[in-house]
């Protein structure tokens, strides 16, 4: 069991809040869990909450505070932290580092993992016209922690939303495939977070994932 | 960009998600607002968690009505989105909804600016011809419910 996700807003301008630190911390405790992960990413600012996972600047004055923020954070944990880019359906304007270069140098100096979602990575790149896996090919894979796998879809706006309440899309299961010949990464995991469909419909999705992984079924 | 220039910045972006401020400059106006459209659309289904009463009664117009209401709002979370919605609405609300906001009402004071504080005194509302009573946290229903 892997704590997830408290809102710290590690991207935030603002320090982290050390109430939300030392309920991480306890969580982590009370799970006996091995890691702990959160976004990189801001979810509030002048006191009011946004209510969604919101992209930070790729620029060196952001990474100073996201920095400043994990390393708050480390110090509070009886775990190791891992770092999880998020899907973003627009960027900042002037970033100064690609998205690759920003997530290394993050990395490098909060001596973090990476909780790699490849559904984001998708919906990143699909909405941006980029290709999905030449980012692959540019991140620490070996820092990976673990895999977050997660199904979307294309609303009328023409874009590809990281929903989390549609199945996952071959395309994902392709870059999981992709990500495996590489590196394969200590575990995979399946976000779902409501629409849940049918038992057997569910064990299928993580057959899916296990067979593009190349890793033993769960659900026998 | 220094640190508090970073923090305007992200109240402003946040403000534009949240339909209370415009798309800050530099931004792709179209995608920054397919954003908030889906911030909206998280918002209702989180909403309709809390409230699944109210939820419930605007059926499948669920996610539009939340929506419409929902832009040019500062978020408060899911249950005083709810509750806000609710009383916007109450009019409109068959007994199901109206009773979970009854149930709330009896138990929490809410002043809708301030966060929902648990009432110490008992408290009483009529809903049709339900009446609920909350005395020491407990709430009674006297009456029938035709839910």
């Amino acid at each position: 069991m892997v704590p997830h996700g408290v809102r710290l807003s590690l991207g935030g301008a603002d320090p982290v809040e050390p109430a939300r630190v030392a309920h991480l911390a306890d969580c982590a405790v009370l799970t006996g869990a091995p890691l702990v992960s959160e976004h990189i990413a801001f979810v509030r600012a002048g006191g009011t909450e946004a209510g969604h996972l919101l992209p930070v600047p790729r620029t060196w004055d952001a990474i100073e505070a996201i920095v400043d923020n994990v390393r708050r954070t480390q110090a509070e944990l009886p775990v190791p932290l891992a770092l999880e880019p998020i899907a973003a359906l627009f960027d900042w304007p002037d970033a100064e580092l690609t998205e690759a270069e920003f997530l290394i140098e993050i990395l490098d100096r909060t001596d973090a993992q990476l909780l790699l979602d490849v559904a984001n990575v998708y919906a990143n790149a699909r909405n941006r016209g980029t290709d999905p896996v030449a980012l692959l090919d540019q991140l620490p894979l070996e820092r990976v922690a673990y895999v977050h796998v997660a199904g979307g879809s294309e609303r009328d706006d023409g874009l590809y939303h990281d929903t989390h309440r549609h199945a996952v899309p071959v395309e994902v299961l392709e870059l999981v495939r992709e990500l495996c010949m590489r590196r394969r990464p200590p575990a995979l995991l399946l976000e779902r977070d409501g629409a849940y469909p049918p038992a057997p419909e569910l064990a299928a999705e993580l057959d899916a994932i296990a067979d593009a992984a190349g890793v033993e079924r769960i659900t026998a | 960009m220094s640190r508090e220039q970073l923090a305007r910045r992200q109240a402003a972006l946040i403000a534009a998600l949240h339909g209370t401020g415009p798309v800050p400059d530099g931004f792709d106006e179209r995608l920054v607002r397919a954003a908030a459209d889906a911030l909206a659309r998280k918002r209702a289904g989180a909403v309709a968690m809390h409230w699944p009463q109210l939820r419930h009664e605007f059926g499948p117009k669920w996610t539009d009505e939340f929506r419409r209401w929902a832009v040019g709002r500062v978020g408060h979370g899911a249950l005083r989105d709810g509750w806000d919605f609710a009383r916007t609405y109450v009019d409109r609300l068959g007994e199901g909804a109206r009773l979970e906001l009854a149930e709330r009402e009896v138990v929490w004071r809410y002043d809708g600016v301030r966060p929902p504080r648990r009432r110490w005194a008992p408290a009483l509302r009529r809903v049709g011809r339900t009446v609920l009573v909350q005395i020491g946290g407990r709430v009674l229903r006297l009456g029938r419910a035709r839910v």
